[in-house]
């Protein structure tokens, strides 16, 4: 059914996340929501926290939340260097909603008193978040719920 | 002949500082192990992330635009051209927390200083020369992660700009950023024209090479000079000539294959991913540092066992040669004394 291909991979500066064959790809770029198919022209863009949404060429979905990073499309080829990432079979959905729940305290705090660093505590934010929706994106995929 | 029981206290010392130095080799060779495996991961991040910047940089300042400021080594607008040549250069020197591991840091700062004094001296090329004269010389100034990098100061008067702490486990990217933004606002204000950056390069547990790199102005001309770029890396065993044979199809195909779209703009792009470039540089030579740190640490304390074991051995020697001597000398007496008592 399909013959054409992405030569997909992401990584982040600690690891290889993941490097698969996939038919199209879904993710959070600055400027929207793309999804890149097979002949793409080439494209690079920079990426917002959020969730990657992958179909890969045996039929399966992978969903990844980033925090931000950048695209690079070539011929047949998408590479995606993220800030951080997480599949999210790996995440565990408790665990992000706490942290979650921390940044917001954090941001709350950082509201009330003084503004050291709050770019880095929305940016915490952010990146949880996007953990949270990736999570359950994935479960909600998977019949889980 | 010594006492016995002092080469006896000495054989124990030693003995208690062979231990020690084993275990100090096992925890280095622990350590270097785990080192050697961040190197190995942040290599595909590095790698990929040069490549995407070698594309965006022939796409950027093409179109009549001047190039991005970090990337303008030699164009007529660029900062270094507006001031006349290199004239304050910074070196971020990255050395070890601890000693005891050999020459490590002596060896680094032996290379940035002979890096240094050939830079200053008069160029071989007249014209450079000349060029070089007019400008007035090079001062240096230093960034400094890791404690023993301050001997470049207490013995070798080199002005100290900023001195960061470096934790001895490195695993997330953020501890290097406010290194990279501060030579990058320097930068930008004029303060350096070049940044280099000084850290001893990962071979293999048994060779580590001291190395200065440039890291801004970012030169796409000279890839060779970075980190861990696909092709580039000596562990792979690669020639020079294959490489750049490489590099310049590289070069080429990138030329006529790609049109890009950028999104927003290159601009904007560039702004985002060349300051994310620095950092992850910075983050290699940090983690490529660390490892060499941790198998010259393992080979010294690796010498200083067996130095140590050879040590023992002599004084075992020498203490059963005087524990013989006492019994022969006491021997001797009894004898004398029996043979005194037959008489």
């Amino acid at each position: 059914m399909f013959d054409k291909f992405i030569q997909f991979e992401i990584v982040t500066p600690k690891r290889v996340v993941l490097k698969d064959e996939i038919l199209q790809i879904t993710l959070p770029t600055r400027a929207g929501e793309i999804t890149v198919l097979p002949n793409h022209i080439p494209l690079v863009s920079s990426l917002v926290p959020g969730v990657v949404h992958v179909k890969k060429k045996n039929g399966e979905d992978e969903v990844i939340s980033i925090s931000g990073g950048f695209l690079e499309v070539l011929k047949d080829k998408v590479v995606i260097l993220a800030d951080t990432a997480e599949r999210a079979e790996e995440i565990d959905l408790a665990r992000a909603e706490e942290g979650r729940r921390r940044a917001e305290e954090l941001k709350q705090q950082a509201r009330a008193g003084e503004r050291v660093n709050f770019a880095e505590i929305n940016a915490a934010l952010e990146r949880e978040l996007a953990r949270t929706k990736a999570v359950k994106r994935w479960r909600k995929l998977k019949n889980l719920e | 002949m010594a006492n016995t029981r002092d080469i006896k206290k000495r054989i124990k010392s030693i003995g208690n500082t062979k231990k020690i130095t084993r275990a100090m080799e096992m925890v280095s060779a622990a350590k270097m192990r785990k080192a050697i495996e961040a190197v190995l991961r942040t290599r595909s991040y590095a790698n990929l992330s040069w490549a995407t910047v070698l594309n965006l940089a022939r796409a950027n300042g093409q179109d009549g635009r001047p190039p991005h400021p970090l990337l303008d080594a030699v164009s007529a607008g660029s900062a270094q051209a507006k001031r006349g040549g290199v004239k304050k250069v910074a070196v971020v020197l990255i050395t070890s927390n601890r000693g005891l591991c050999g020459g490590f840091n002596s060896v680094i700062i032996k290379k940035v200083l002979e890096s240094i004094r050939k830079h200053s001296e008069p160029h071989p090329n007249p014209l450079l020369r000349k060029e070089r004269e007019q400008a007035g010389g090079v001062s240096h100034e230093f960034i400094l992660l890791g404690k023993k990098g301050q001997a470049v100061y207490k013995n070798f008067n080199f002005p100290v700009t900023a001195d960061f702490p470096k934790l001895d486990y490195i695993n997330e990217v953020g501890e290097v950023i406010p290194v990279a933004r501060m030579i990058i606002k320097d930068y930008l204000s004029g303060q350096y024209d070049k940044v280099m950056v000084a850290y001893t390069d990962f071979i293999n547990a048994a060779k580590q090479l001291p190395r200065v790199k440039q890291l801004l102005p970012i030169d796409i001309t000279t890839a060779d000079e970075y980190l861990g770029v696909v092709g580039q890396d000596p562990r792979l065993g690669l020639n020079k000539e294959l490489i750049e044979e490489k590099e310049k199809k590289h070069l080429q195909s990138g030329q006529f294959k790609y049109e890009y779209i950028f999104e927003p703009s290159p601009e904007e792009v560039l702004n985002e991913m060349l300051p994310r470039l620095i950092e992850i540089q910075l983050f290699q030579a940090l983690l490529e540092s660390n490892a060499s740190e941790q198998s010259a640490r393992r080979l010294a304390m690796h010498q200083a066992t067996e130095a140590a074991t050879d040590m023992a051995g002599e004084l075992t020697l020498s203490y059963n040669k005087a524990r013989q001597a006492g019994v022969t000398s006491e021997i001797a007496e009894i004898s004398a004394g029996a043979n005194a008592l037959a008489e």
